[in-house]
């Protein structure tokens, strides 16, 4: 999955067009009556009249009951590593570094598991939630592009803007609630569980946000914001004077000294403020003292006092941003002190929506993220939680990012066994994402000569990939002691992953070709496809993992006519693109690109790109073009941490799948396991859904007493 | 909780249009509906003005 791309995408809509940030970022509208007091309020309401209504809607259940299903199993536990690669996972089975899955595999079975076109996390997650291709459910890759300006725009959610507001002075008071909306369509597997009565708890499945609304409880995962409505901004502040940007994600504060060679202050700017005119941000100043001696600092913010050692992050601290009198949004973020030698500077972790105090909906029962969050203390909530992009722009080391990583991966497995212990039946799905972040920022420590290892020796986190399958293998060991004999395990992952050295500007070459034209004078460095021309340009790349043609009628300023003349051109992009060869590297750097025409079928393939492009192991959309610069080399090294990918020719990265029982296919796909599942609970596959069961139910059917409720 | 609002149709029409959404692959006759009803508001949505919607509407035939 590509969280940094994506955030390089939003980061620089947000930093280098506000009027076109504001288009579609957008939460900070939704900040505005969601605001802290009246969420808790509400969602206290909607707790106690749930409990108290809970024995009616358990008899309404009951007599609205349309077919009765008969379970052949008591639990479904599906864990989930996304991004699980099977060639590192194989090797280190027959190595015996992995003993639960090898056992798993031995006593039930082991496959590759076929991904999605495209093999990324939005997809291939949504058609794992409903057995159906894109063209049903409507995720092609993270972000969509609006065909009326050309610009990316997130593809699972839609925030809309407030129109009602009243007006008093500089104040404007919203007179209804922004509409949040998912738009993964089709249906879950889960909420066809539920209109049998069959409880599904669902822990961070990728497109959950907003959370469905079913039989079961939900806490919703990518891609849900954080609080500056953006997936994912870190902030550093420091004494370091820099002209430069970060170029993807995160944003650059002054530190400024306070009285003293020790003493410095800052601001720290949350959400946009909805109440006044011109959305101002909220704030939230702090000091920050030094001991230099010690490596340590006191940060007084929001009246608290917070003990901070170099180097080291620190635990989640809640900040509180004051929007009106009375109404405060709050979030939580961990900082550290990077430096405080010669120059200081302080990393804030994106601040992610606080999980007691929800400002968007975050999870299904709106109090479900507070309930573990009571139980469980704070956890990150943000969509794409680890903080890639501070790594990659170096403000962070390898070993923050792994710290982080660890932790948030200690959250996700406390939510799995309290979810686990309490599931007397049902299903339950918890999906951890620390592999594949491991996977993308640790490959070139793996891959010989990587561009981005090539002057590191012995690294620290050499085995970072391995570990982190040896930590899976362990969650797994932990989840088989707790299986009874009417239990069904499944272990799966959404891809695999494989090396990204060379990236690749799909927009640089359709200019070199004659397809894109620049604006006269333009030397096409701006983002965002600004330097386009669109007069002239017959296909362009947004997003990461297709191209589009420049469509008349569908575009805002298409040329290609529908029909025919849109026909010829995608057959001709296709034979150019099908084998390109990175004439420097001497490697084909494209295997194939596919007419998503041909590949999707469904209401919604119409939204999906035009062409969808396969590269080779080691290749990639490069960092400029999914930032929309056209300028520059078709081909060059990635020299960033992040370093693997799976944005991929889906054939290349396969996922795996494990389970506690045989399946009679030789070659699963993703697509499958949702039919799967409702067999599993004895309900037929639903009408829409093109994934095949997996499963001989006769397998199952000794125990099929012992399993009825 | 409360984001849903309820709508009659006639139950000949509904019957057209279970049969539709299952021939097209929606997942639900209510998908099929949210999705041709989308399709037609997206073609208002970014109107300036009353006058100009109403120049939409009358465009495709929802107004003389």
């Amino acid at each position: 999955m590509h969280p940094g791309l994506l955030l390089a995408v939003l980061a620089g809509v947000v930093l280098g067009a506000p009027s076109i940030a504001d288009a579609y970022i957008g939460p900070g509208a939704g900040f505005a009556v969601l605001g802290s007091f009246a969420v808790l309020f509400v969602t206290m309401l909607i707790a106690g009249v749930s409990i108290l209504a809970w024995p009616f809607r358990m008899l309404w259940r009951v007599i609205r009951r349309r077919t009765k299903s008969k379970p052949l199993i008591k639990r479904l536990i599906v864990v989930g590593f996304d991004g699980q690669e099977p060639r590192i996972t194989e090797r280190m089975m027959a190595e015996g570094k992995l003993p639960n899955l090898s056992k798993l595999a031995k006593t039930g079975c082991y496959s590759k598991l076929r991904s999605t076109f495209p093999s990324i996390t939005p997809v291939a997650w949504s058609s794992f939630t409903t057995g159906a291709n894109p063209g049903k459910h409507n995720i092609f890759d993270f972000l969509d592009r609006d065909p009326r300006t050309y610009l990316p725009r997130l593809s699972s959610t839609e925030i809309g803007s407030v129109d009602r507001v009243l007006k008093l002075g500089k104040l404007r008071i919203p007179l209804a609630k922004p509409s949040i909306r998912l738009l993964r369509k089709s249906k879950p597997f889960w909420t066809i569980l539920g209109e049998h009565n069959i409880w599904s708890t669902v822990i961070r499945v990728p497109i959950t946000f907003p959370p469905d609304k079913f039989y079961g409880a939900q806490l919703g995962a990518m891609c849900i914001p954080d609080l500056l409505g953006t997936q994912g901004t870190f902030l550093l502040f420091t004494t370091r004077s820099s002209e430069e940007r970060f170029q993807e994600g995160g944003l650059r504060f002054e530190l400024s000294p306070n009285g003293s060679k020790d003493s410095f202050e800052g601001t720290i700017k949350g959400p946009e403020n909805t109440f006044y005119e011109g959305n101002p941000p909220m704030e939230v100043p702090f000091t920050l003292d030094l001991d230099r001696a010690a490596k340590q600092a006191t940060m007084a913010i929001n009246g608290d006092t917070i003990a901070l050692r170099r180097g080291e992050l620190s635990p989640w601290v809640k900040l509180s941003f004051k929007a009106i009198a009375g109404m405060k949004v709050t979030g939580i973020c961990r900082l550290m002190i990077t430096e405080m030698e010669e120059n200081v500077s302080l990393y804030v972790s994106p601040i992610n929506i606080e999980p007691e105090k929800p400002v968007m909906p975050i999870s299904h029962p709106g109090y479900y993220c507070s309930y573990l969050e009571k139980k469980l203390g704070p956890y990150a909530t943000l969509g794409l939680a680890e903080d890639t992009w501070a790594l990659n722009e170096k403000v962070t080391d390898d070993h923050t990012f792994m710290t982080q990583t660890r932790d948030i991966e200690n959250e996700r497995e406390r939510m799995l066994f309290t979810a686990l212990d309490r599931l007397r039946k049902g299903m339950l799905v918890t999906v951890f994402d620390a592999t594949d972040r491991v996977n993308h920022m640790f490959w070139r420590y793996t891959d010989d000569d990587h561009p981005a290892a090539r002057d590191i020796d012995d690294p620290e986190y050499a085995n970072a990939i391995e570990d982190q399958y040896r930590r899976n293998d362990e969650v797994v060991g932990k989840v088989m002691e707790r299986l009874g004999p009417n239990d069904v395990l499944w272990v799966l992952s959404d891809h695999g992953c494989t090396s990204f050295r060379r990236g690749v500007n799909l927009n640089a070459w359709l200019l070199e070709n004659g397809y894109l034209a620049l604006k006269e004078g333009s030397d096409g460095r701006e983002e965002w496809l600004q330097s386009v021309d669109w007069s002239r340009t017959r296909a362009y790349a947004v997003g990461l993992v297709g191209m589009f043609l420049n469509i008349e009628g569908r575009e805002a300023h298409g040329i290609v006519k529908p029909g025919e003349e849109a026909a010829a051109l995608k057959v001709e992009l296709k034979e150019k693109l099908d084998g390109l060869q990175d004439a420097v590297e001497r490697e084909v750097a494209i295997n194939e690109a596919f007419d998503t025409d041909a590949l999707y079928r469904g209401p919604y393939k119409g939204n999906a790109p035009d062409l969808l492009i396969g590269y080779n192991h080691g290749y990639r959309i490069s960092w400029d073009c999914a930032s929309g610069v056209v300028a520059g080399p078709v081909f060059e090294d990635n020299i960033k941490a992040w370093s693997g990918d799976h944005i991929v020719d889906p054939r290349l990265v396969p996922g795996i799948f494990l389970a506690n029982h045989p399946i009679h296919r030789e070659d699963p796909a993703i697509i499958d396991l949702a039919p799967t599942a409702l067999s599993l609970f004895g309900i037929p596959p639903a009408a829409h859904m093109e994934g095949k069961t997996l499963v001989d139910t006769a397998h199952f059917d000794g125990r099929e007493e012992s399993a009825q409720p | 909780m409360f984001s849903y609002t309820k709508v009659k149709l006639e139950k000949s029409m509904v019957d057209k249009i279970k049969r539709y959404a299952a021939i097209a692959g929606y997942s639900s006759p209510e998908e099929f509906i949210t999705h041709a009803l989308e399709k037609e508001l997206a073609l208002l949505e970014d109107a300036e003005d009353e006058e100009e919607i109403k120049k939409r509407l009358q465009g495709l035939g929802y107004m003389s």
